[in-house]
């Protein structure tokens, strides 16, 4: 790649297929097979997901949609490791990932998934470079390696020029621009947005939309968890959620 | 023994780490540099952003570590004091006398007062034929008034010594003009060797060579003084430089023949004492006639220095406890302190904690960041701590008079139990935040 310096590509082993695992495609990225997330609300137990299944091969680009209370914030909590499965077994990049232990869960966040919030969830009192250092230092990269990835980052998104600034010295897509630079600098196996416009001017919306579609066309794998249909819209497939299951799962492009 | 084969064939390697350390544990954070690094930094810039917050935790720990370190100083520069005066003579020294030092009691005042006097024949006695005994000498004592001119010193110790070696014995060296010599001192003239102290009731501070020569008065009666002494210093606000020294001979002249005295042995290596001690008490009980087993029995006070010292531990080893306890405390409530700080930190970042655990923060990762924030602050608190211990110290020693012994080594210890201190305050705070839920965590505002 003659480029690779201005782009956000995942690693190359990433994409490169892997050795058979329990017998899974190494093209499959994401295998959820009959996940049930149960919560124990006094003596009644409240299914948030019952019995989802669904696979997600590499580098596509893909939207879970789904009102509010429709398990949908569930399942990216599950997709994005911060939590695991009452039942049912989830493999990410070949790995088991429900019967994993809280650090282990917390190395695979760190290695595999690249977050984008709402609300962008940026440290307040660090500059955007430190910002975007942060997965690089909790996965022991060294400081002069974890510079040089950490600005190339931010000059993916375009903020080579605002790399010391704090988040208050941003605007909210720039923020956003940020978090994503953050999201992908451990070029990890999926970035996982969380209604990543929900902040966001329809101007700026736009913005962020096109730098996902730009991610994904560099091989990167998306999803973006959204009630907004026109958010979704932009996604190759669409999975609908409603109560706890797959409603529909459809692909649109 | 018979071995089989299988069980050489697999040899365990057996490593001291391996069999108490459980497999987490061997990758502790502390190893791992760079989020320690980043923990130091995040703790830094939280101090810097609570101004208050810092300050308030800093006050509490400074507090305590500075007790602690006044306390342990002022202690020790006492002890130390004492020690050294009680010592001036050596261990090598011990003395017979007819009353012990110290009375306690009104009974044994009775008691030790119908003993025989000691004599200038006991010390004679002593000096020939004690053969582990190196040198001895006689003392007697009296308080008088002493004046020159129109200056008057009250209180002042006259003491009375034969033969010239005493001055060695007590340790004391002249500063300015001369001891009296042999003959001098037999001869019962009025010669005196004045300690430091006269110099500044009688001679109003003068250099000392201006007193060499000079008569001043003891009691009504002249003396020349013949040298002055270099001066010891003062203990818990007594001058042991409020001293004139005259030849026993005069002494004897003055004040009587019929006074008890003191006889002072001095073994030559401190290991002589114990036999001195046992040949002095056998010659003085075949002196008296008087053979007991029983030590309080005896007709007459065999002591060494050590009874001061025995004397003064006992009286004030209570009251450093009390003083230790009190500073204790004081650094304990410290600690709690730093631990409510934390855990208002913890419940305050708790959005910080999910973020960081979200994109990879280890437990581990999270209680390391709060330790170190815990542990930096009560560090800093020790540093600062340490400084004002001694400050307060010096001050306590410049106004009761004892002097200062600032030690490294209490420094250290200060700094390394504040931060004890702060790992201890920290470690529940730190769990706490370690503990979180990142999806509960990152809902927090």
């Amino acid at each position: 790649m003659s480029d690779a310096t201005l782009t956000l590509s995942p690693a190359e082993n990433a994409i490169q297929p892997q050795t058979q695992v329990n017998g899974h495609d190494p093209s499959v990225l994401i295998s959820m097979r009959n996940i049930w997330k149960t919560y124990q609300m006094g003596t009644e137990s409240v299914h948030a997901l019952h019995g989802v299944s669904f696979d997600i091969p590499r580098g596509e680009y893909i939207a879970i949609i789904g009102p509010s209370g429709s398990g949908k914030s569930t399942l990216m909590n599950l997709i994005g490791c911060l939590d695991t499965p009452t039942q049912g077994e989830y493999w990410l990049n070949g790995k088991n990932v429900s019967e994993m232990d809280d650090d282990e869960l917390a190395r695979i966040r760190n290695q595999e998934v690249g977050f984008v919030f709402q609300t962008f969830n940026l440290l307040a009192r660090a500059t955007a470079l430190h910002n975007v250092e942060l997965p690089l230092i909790y996965g022991g990269i060294g400081s002069a390696q974890r510079h040089e990835m950490a600005k190339k980052a931010l000059t993916a998104v375009e903020l080579g020029d605002r790399m010391m600034h704090r988040p208050n010295e941003l605007s909210g897509g720039q923020r956003q621009r940020v978090a994503i630079a953050r999201a992908l600098v451990n070029r990890p196996s999926i970035l996982l947005a969380d209604e990543p416009t929900g902040a966001l001017d329809s101007h700026t919306s736009m913005e962020i939309m096109d730098l996902f579609e730009r991610l994904h066309s560099e091989g990167n794998t998306i999803i973006v968890v959204t009630h907004e249909h026109d958010i979704a819209a932009r996604a190759h497939r669409v999975i609908s959620i409603r109560d706890g299951q797959i409603e529909k799962d459809e692909r649109i492009r | 023994m018979q071995r089989s084969g299988e069980e050489q064939v697999q040899p365990q390697r057996f490593t001291f780490a391996r069999a108490i350390l459980p497999a987490r544990i061997k990758s502790f954070p502390v190893f791992r540099v760079t989020a320690v690094w980043e923990a130091f930094r995040v703790a830094m810039a939280s101090l810097r952003a609570n101004k208050l917050r810092t300050a308030l935790t800093l006050t509490g720990i400074v507090v305590g570590v500075s007790a602690v370190i006044a306390v342990v100083t002022i202690i020790d520069g006492l002890d130390k004091t004492v020690a050294q005066t009680f010592s001036s003579q050596g261990s090598t020294v011990f003395t017979i006398s007819k009353n012990p030092q110290i009375i306690t009691s009104r009974e044994d005042f009775i008691k030790f007062n119908r003993r025989k006097d000691v004599t200038h024949e006991d010390a004679e006695a002593i000096t020939r034929l004690c053969t582990s005994c190196w040198r001895t000498g006689i003392a007697a004592n009296a308080i008088e008034t002493v004046k020159y001119g129109n200056q008057k010193a009250e209180n002042v110790r006259i003491r009375g010594i034969d033969p010239i070696t005493m001055f060695d014995i007590d340790g004391v060296d002249i500063d300015v003009g001369r001891i009296w010599t042999e003959s001098e001192g037999d001869s019962g003239r009025e010669i005196c060797v004045i300690g430091p102290d006269m110099l500044k009731n009688l001679f109003q501070d003068a250099p000392a060579d201006q007193a060499v020569g000079k008569e001043i008065r003891i009691d009504g009666r002249p003396y020349v003084v013949l040298g002055v002494l270099e001066p010891l210093g003062s203990i818990f606000g007594f001058s042991r430089d409020n001293v004139v020294y005259i030849p026993y001979s005069t002494y004897q002249k003055v004040y009587g023949a019929r006074r008890s005295l003191i006889v002072f042995i001095q073994v030559q290596e401190a290991e002589q004492l114990e036999e001195a001690e046992d040949q002095v008490r056998t010659i003085m009980r075949n002196r008296r006639g008087h053979t007991t087993d029983n030590p309080d029995d005896e007709d007459f006070s065999l002591e060494t220095q050590d009874v001061f010292l025995n004397l003064y531990d006992s009286a004030t080893s209570n009251i450093y406890l009390v003083t230790w306890v009190v500073a204790g405390v004081s650094l304990f409530v410290g600690a709690i302190v730093v631990m409510n700080i934390m855990l208002v930190s913890v419940t305050e970042r708790t959005k910080e904690i999910g973020i960081r655990k979200a994109i990879g923060a280890r437990r581990k990762d999270i209680m390391t960041q709060f330790l170190i924030e815990a542990v930096t602050v009560t560090a800093i608190g020790g540093v600062i701590g340490v400084g004002t211990g001694f400050g307060l110290a010096y001050v306590i020693s410049a106004l009761i008079g004892f002097p200062l012994l600032i030690s490294v080594m209490s420094a250290v210890l200060g700094v390394t139990v504040s931060s004890l201190f702060g790992i201890g305050a920290g470690l529940w705070p730190a769990w706490r935040a370690a503990r979180l839920d990142p999806i509960e965590a990152l809902r927090a505002e």
